[in-house]
């Protein structure tokens, strides 16, 4: 009774890319690409752009603040530029500090939502938006041309209100440079509790961050919902170090409190980029295996603006702007037809086999999972 | 009498109406009365003596740090007369603007493994310390943000002791030893206790300091209530919420009772001359203070100075460790290429200082009219007191979310939406977190005013509005100069209802400009961090040498 689904990236040959992300439910973890903030969220809350003239439709999008305004790249605003050249078509940025959760709020307390679609949806985010809301917030977005495109494995909406649109992999970094240039990382989640690795892996919390959540579930995987918790005492026997977010786990990665961290596994393309030591940026799949975690979009229910909408999403969708969000979010891309340069499938790593678990798997028992972790966890 | 009613109409819309949203789920669900909720924190072994047992632990160990840390300092700078004295103690007051994530990167870059800390002890032969990730971590960085607020509140009682009382109790044969013990000593205790039992409030509600420099091994309260805000789970927040704010209130309550039995009779107004830090003759006792005052010197370059060290050598700092002044260009090339929806380092700078004065404005006169209240006597003052005080008391993260769903979202009145946000709100939300500030600096000094003062002016002919503002406001002064640099430097620094109230890209602060620049390059953030720290500096020595020429010294 494996409680799993095995995501293969099909043929996807070129992988490339980059990891992506999204800002988890308190907006911090980040982005790869660059992370975007700190623990209690940042980001602020939506601005207008554009003049849109009289009869130029506008198109709300609603996304977390690092999709449009990372200090490194972003893919917001050359999406904004590209869209707005081709259709006559302003597109308004929307970056609620809150994320998914403030329209979830604004649902259920009978305000009205002026977004027209949400750009960077997580499986996590529609669980919550399922639980809470009778009527959900999301139309089906079936007639969009480019969605038998997108890989298989990454639908993570079985009523298929959600396109996915890229997708990351969580793995270890790490930095061979430590222990005098010796330091290798385990092969197994079993070999992280050995003693030469005590204190020696950074994490984050699976209740406020996305890559801390995916790590946690892969140890579910691993371990199974009955052995989960076993794993993680032996672990914090260990002196595994659980941060809050991304952010200030890779941090201290850098300031190298550490030589592991929870991370992505397009970690190098960044840091060939920026002319870093590649030494210090190894990937490692316990196991053989990667957490998939792909970002979605979708269609507010209330929406005036639906054809415009589709648009956006067949834009999205389209061969060379995946490439485009692939190379800017730092994410591979959701689709097989994505066109990338050669240079990211040097650095971009998938891993052998990817595991995730399913929407029905997740809103049965995800809860139940972290919570029980928390409490063990916690002040001990 | 008008000045209440605003202050209670401010209070109501911005605080207490918005809380009241959060802390109702604890009491409703599903429209029907409950008690579960809090039945089920207060019954579980978990969040009894986990949770709440360790953020009352760290508190206290806090608190106890943080005095420690402060009190030198405070006699220093009472007793003490060197070049650069007012200007240091006008920065005091930085940690209060100093972005907990800030503060988290130079701890990290001061206190880690290949820290500057690790460096020193290293070059003279020291073994290293693992700090991070640890209590011991969190307590200093508490104490980074509290011990100068100990210092500023006993520095204030310090310098207004008379010096005539001691040379009573000196010419009456008191030994300095027992002068200090029976003058000075008790009208520095009031002062001691609210730094401690600030610090004590402040760091049981403590939460990304603890996050970032701890770990979820070391998680409190506050860690879990937002843990339980992001997945919608507002029962279980709110209780827990209730339970905490009902502590710190209880403290507030405690403490205030405390602070009005001491409270004193009319002061003179000589201070004790200050010695010079370069004694004329070294003498054994003169060298051994020295020595003392050296090392503690060394304790708060490694505590204060260390961080923002790091944090300025961090935004100089390129990828392979060499200087450059990258990052700067980074913020000069987005306030000159940067698109509308994303951060600009300028309009950031100019929305802080515009939020910062309207917040004086708005702050300064409810802090004032609540310490005209709360020094009058009448039944249930302490009680009144601790309410309104309790914008110390109640968890950010619960302010934040009642502002999103009581003013954001709006509430619907007479079939229409009522909303607030836009720059208004952001100034009435800052001011409320700041007006306690005030009314702490001032009630002391307006309870201490020689009550026949007032009754003269009121004898004469005067209203009792004219009596305050032409006899007690000016004897107070330096306590409203203080207060307004509080309300000022919470303004600055503010950020979780900055981010929910502002409307676009008009409202956005330099604290948020920092957390959007934040990235796996550091870089970028801790420029505008830099910009952060020279901004507010200025502005910090500005205001108190400006209020310096009408107060001199006193206040918090």
């Amino acid at each position: 009774m494996k409680r799993r689904t095995f995501l293969r990236t099909v043929g996807a040959g070129g992988v490339a890319g980059v990891a992506g992300c999204v800002g988890g439910g308190g907006g911090d973890d980040g982005s790869t690409a660059e992370p975007t903030t700190g623990g209690d969220g940042d980001s602020t809350d939506g601005t207008a752009t554009g003049t849109a003239g009289p009869g130029t439709p506008e198109l709300v999008v609603s996304t977390y603040g690092a999709f449009v305004d990372a200090p490194s790249t972003s893919p917001g605003p050359w999406l904004k530029e590209t869209f707005e050249s081709e259709f006559d078509a302003t597109i308004t940025f929307a970056t609620p500090d809150s994320e998914i959760n403030y329209y979830i709020e604004r649902a259920l307390q009978g305000a009205d939502i002026d977004a027209d679609v949400y750009v960077g949806l997580n499986v996590d985010m529609l669980i919550r938006i399922d639980e809470r809301l009778d009527d959900g917030l999301f139309t089906a977005v079936d007639d969009v041309s480019g969605r038998g495109d997108v890989k298989d494995g990454l639908n993570f909406d079985p009523e298929g209100r959600i396109v996915p649109y890229d997708t990351s992999y969580i793995s270890l970094v790490y930095n061979e440079t430590f222990d005098g240039g010796d330091f290798v990382a385990p092969e197994t989640f079993d070999g992280l509790l050995e003693s030469d690795y005590a204190g020696d892996l950074l994490a984050q919390n699976p209740a406020g961050s996305s890559t801390g959540k995916s790590f946690l579930l892969h140890t579910i995987d691993a371990k199974g919902p009955d052995g989960y918790l076993d794993y993680w005492e032996e672990l914090q026997a260990n002196d595994v170090r659980v941060l809050s977010d991304w952010s200030t786990s890779y941090t201290a990665y850098e300031n190298e409190e550490a030589p592991m961290v929870v991370s992505y596994s397009t970690d190098q393309v960044y840091a060939s980029q920026s002319g870093e030591d590649l030494a210090k940026h190894q990937i490692r799949f316990l196991n053989d295996q990667g957490y998939a975690y792909p970002e979605g979009m979708s269609i507010f229910e209330g929406t005036d603006e639906p054809e415009l909408a589709r648009d956006f999403f067949e834009f999205m969708l389209r061969p060379d702007v995946q490439g485009e969000i692939a190379q800017r979010n730092v994410a591979f891309p959701a689709t097989t037809t994505a066109e990338l340069p050669e240079e990211f499938a040097e650095y971009a790593q998938a891993p052998p086999e990817a595991v995730t678990f399913t929407y029905d798997e997740l809103r049965d028992n995800v809860s139940e999972w972290t919570q029980a972790w928390e409490r063990q966890f916690a002040s001990k | 009498m008008l000045g209440a009613a605003a202050t209670a109409l401010v209070l109501v819309v911005v605080f207490y109406y918005p809380v009241a949203t959060v802390f109702v789920d604890a009491v409703f669900v599903d429209g029907r009365p409950t008690v579960e909720p809090l039945v089920s924190v207060l019954t579980s072994r978990f969040y009894l003596v986990d949770i709440f047992g360790f953020t009352a632990y760290q508190a206290l160990l806090s608190t106890v740090a943080s005095v420690a840390l402060g009190l030198p300092g405070a006699w220093i700078l009472s007793r003490f007369e060197f070049r650069g004295r007012e200007t240091l103690r006008s920065l005091t007051i930085l940690p209060f603007v100093m972005p907990s994530i800030m503060v988290a990167i130079g701890f990290v870059a001061t206190f880690g493994r290949n820290g500057t800390l690790n460096g020193v002890l290293g070059a003279l032969g020291l073994p290293p310390v693992e700090l991070l990730f640890t209590l011991e971590a969190i307590v200093i960085a508490h104490a980074f943000y509290n011990a100068p607020l100990v210092a500023r509140v006993t520095t204030a009682a310090w310098e207004s002791v008379d010096a005539s009382a001691i040379e009573t109790a000196r010419s009456l044969g008191a030994s300095p030893t027992w002068a200090f013990r029976d003058v000075v000593l008790p009208q520095l205790l009031p002062a001691v206790a609210v730094g401690a039992t600030l610090t004590f409030v402040f760091t049981f509600a403590s939460f990304p300091i603890v996050l970032a420099l701890g770990g979820f091994q070391l998680a409190t309260v506050e860690v879990f209530i937002y843990s339980r805000i992001q997945n919608l789970a507002y029962a279980e927040a709110a209780a827990l919420a209730v339970v905490e704010t009902a502590i710190s209130l209880g403290l507030t309550y405690w403490y205030l009772r405390y602070e009005g039995s001491k409270r004193g009779s009319g002061q003179g107004a000589r201070p004790q001359p200050r010695k010079s830090l370069w004694p004329g003759s070294w003498s054994a006792k003169a060298t051994a203070t020295r020595l003392a005052i050296a090392g503690y010197g060394l304790v708060v370059l490694a505590v204060f100075v260390g961080p923002i060290a790091s944090m300025v050598l961090t935004s100089l700092t390129g990828p392979q460790g060499g200087l450059t002044l990258d990052h700067y260009l980074f913020l000069l090339e987005r306030q000159q290429t940067g698109a509308s929806y994303q951060v600009r380092p300028l309009p950031a700078i100019a929305n802080s200082l515009r939020f910062g004065v309207g917040t004086l404005l708005v702050a300064v006169p409810m802090g004032v009219v609540m310490a005209v209240l709360t020094t009058r006597n009448f039944r249930g003052r302490a009680a009144i007191d601790a309410l309104a005080m309790a914008p110390f008391a109640v968890s950010g993260i619960v302010v934040g979310l009642g502002l999103l769903r009581g003013l954001v979202f709006g509430a619907e009145a007479f079939g229409t939406r009522i909303q607030v946000t836009g720059a208004i709100a952001v100034v009435a939300a800052h001011a409320v977190g700041a007006y306690p500030f005030v009314t702490r600096n001032v009630a002391p000094l307006l309870g201490n005013l020689d009550p026949r003062l007032v009754e003269s002016a009121r004898s004469l002919g005067a209203t009792r509005v004219r009596a305050l503002v032409d006899i007690e406001l000016p004897l107070v002064a330096a306590g409203v100069v203080a207060g307004a640099a509080f309300a000022f430097a919470i303004s600055i620094g503010e950020f979780d209802s900055t981010v929910v109230l502002a409307e676009g890209s008009t409202s956005y602060t330099m604290p948020v400009a920092v957390e959007r620049y934040l990235g796996r390059r550091l870089g970028p953030a801790t420029a505008m961090g830099c910009v952060l720290l020279a901004v507010t500096s200025l502005s910090f020595v500005i205001i108190e040498r400006f209020g310096g020429r009408y107060g001199g010294r006193g206040g918090f």
